[in-house]
């Protein structure tokens, strides 16, 4: 069993946004069954205005627009313990958004179930992990190894 | 002269729509409708391009847009501004460092051992520009197996993800102007009209979301002689920018997801100070949604010649704020362009009116001198 504390907050989102959100629906929709969730604001979908330091002056500016979607709940487990949770994701599903909150408002306050969340953590952590490896991938195989013209190994040819 | 009042096309108009979607079809029975997945993986360099030129980084839409739009990158671009118009705005996000990037690519072409090395990614760069008559007629199952193999025959190693800028380190050795970072609110382009002069967030932004062959246009002029920037690639990548946004209830800093970002910053020439400091090299900045490095080194080159313009008074077209904003947007100049193809019969009848009156005016002339 993985406790909650070996990935922090910040990271939740993005390790249950590399999951199927089919996943994310089903495991929601069983934690769910036997708690009330109460949202403090409606699920919202929309945009971002993406803002960016530019690197030559170091001046603010916007590059553009991503999706966004957010939501925040209460949530009263079946032994009547509260928390609240929120999301904010870069993806245009406000119940996608909506999930993750009760996902976060469930770990965050340890309510009945979160266990079953630290699990979709750990999986979420194996898929980032083969993401990050792909793209490591790419860096390794493209890294250019210069050398002298005169030193230049054999190996570097094609 | 009246107007000519006129009605009717409107079957005509339907024909023509039910036309365009024929024609999308034409393959018939052999065709297969694409997949958004796969305009969105095979054709991921026409996605980038709309994703940035529409503003909206939303890969899948992008990929809609461009087939809906059977590869017009203009009109897809249109569609994609279209429908980011009827969603509502939610935040402007904190000011994101792009050191966090996850790279996937990163060259300089000023210095050969740049902090953390070269990796050239994927790039067309040293690919010979020869047709693969192999892929006219690719198998689904060797298809499907490249990215696998590709992946599976090096075991990912150690490198980091994310590398030091090379403009950090020629900061560092007093080669480029400090830059310590400014609280500036930035101009939104999408809310406020283009008034001249205008910040350089406004010439940023507007770049950001240009024509690729438009801001290539123009940067080249600078390139060929009209400007000097004579540009020096200090460092450009492509990687993936997480994006933090606090949380609504901690205010902790979370990861909200990732965009896809091409950024490249030129060295120009060294200004000689008026202040008796010390000279130092000049920058130019570029950045795109998606992977597009044409444009981003063509932001760069602009920039750059826009700074001096701003500063000096523009010599070139390259270096006129006014000039290269209001003629770098494609969905803008496309739909100029096209108006053209609406009916203009008054406009018309009143030229040629004038033309016939001065007709008769020549010939009486004519007439009179005989």
């Amino acid at each position: 069993m993985t406790d909650s504390t070996s990935y922090p907050r910040r990271d939740w989102p993005r390790l249950f946004l590399s999951l199927p959100p089919q996943q994310i629906k089903e495991a929601v929709r069983t934690l769910t069954e036997s708690c009330r969730v109460d949202d403090q604001a409606l699920p919202q979908s929309g945009l971002a205005l993406l803002q960016l330091r530019d690197g030559a002056l170091a001046e603010p500016y916007y590059i553009g627009e991503t999706p966004l979607s957010r939501a925040q709940v209460t949530i009263i487990d079946k032994n009547g313990k509260k928390g609240a949770g929120a999301a904010q994701i870069l993806d245009d599903r406000a119940s996608l958004a909506r999930d993750i909150a009760i996902l976060d408002a469930m770990l965050a306050n340890r309510l009945n179930g979160h266990q079953i969340i630290e699990h979709l953590l750990e999986e979420g952590a194996h898929q980032l992990a083969r993401n990050e490896a792909s793209r490591r991938v790419i860096l390794d195989r493209t890294r250019v190894d210069f050398a002298l013209l005169d030193a230049t190994a054999e190996d570097n040819e094609i | 002269m009246g107007y000519v009042a006129i009605k009717g096309g409107g079957i005509a108009i339907k024909g023509s729509l039910e036309a365009l979607e024929a024609l999308r079809a034409a393959e018939g029975e052999q065709g297969v409708p694409l997949s958004l997945s796969a305009i969105e993986n095979q054709l991921r360099l026409l996605t980038s391009r709309i994703v940035s030129e529409g503003g909206l980084y939303h890969p899948r839409l992008a990929a809609l847009a461009i087939k809906q739009m059977q590869g017009d990158t203009l009109e897809a671009a249109f569609a994609l501004r279209a429908c980011r118009s009827t969603k509502p705005r939610l935040l402007a996000t904190p000011v994101q460092e792009t050191s966090r990037m996850r790279v996937i690519r990163r060259i300089s072409s000023a210095f050969k051992d740049i902090p953390g090395g070269q990796m050239l990614g994927p790039t067309y760069d040293y690919a010979l520009r020869l047709m693969r008559i192999d892929l006219s007629d690719e198998a689904p199952e060797v298809f499907r197996t490249i990215a696998a193999k590709f992946m599976g025959e090096t075991p990912a190693g150690n490198l980091p993800e994310t590398f030091p800028k090379v403009v950090d380190a020629l900061r560092n050795e007093g080669l480029l102007p400090q830059a310590p970072a400014r609280a500036i609110e930035p101009f939104d382009i999408t809310r406020e009209p283009l008034i001249f002069p205008i910040p350089r967030s406004a010439i940023l932004a507007s770049m950001a979301r240009a024509e690729t062959g438009s801001l290539l246009a123009l940067a080249y002029s600078n390139m060929r002689g009209y400007g000097d920037v004579h540009p020096t690639i200090a460092e450009l990548r492509v990687g993936y920018l997480p994006v933090f946004l606090p949380h609504p209830i901690t205010g902790e800093e979370i990861e909200a997801g990732e965009v896809l970002i091409t950024e490249c910053e030129v060295v120009a020439m060294y200004e000689n100070s008026d202040n008796k400091s010390k000279p130092v090299f000049t920058l130019g900045y570029g950045a795109c949604f998606g992977h597009n490095e044409t444009k981003a080194i063509s932001m760069a080159i602009l920039d750059r010649a826009l700074q001096k313009g701003m500063k000096e008074g523009p010599a070139n077209p390259s270096e006129d704020p006014e000039f290269v904003v209001l003629h770098i947007d494609g969905v803008d100049s496309m739909g100029f362009a096209n108006h053209y193809k609406m009916p203009h019969y008054v406009t018309f009848q009143s030229d040629m009116d004038r033309l016939r009156t001065t007709q008769a005016k020549a010939e009486s002339k004519q007439g009179n001198e005989k």
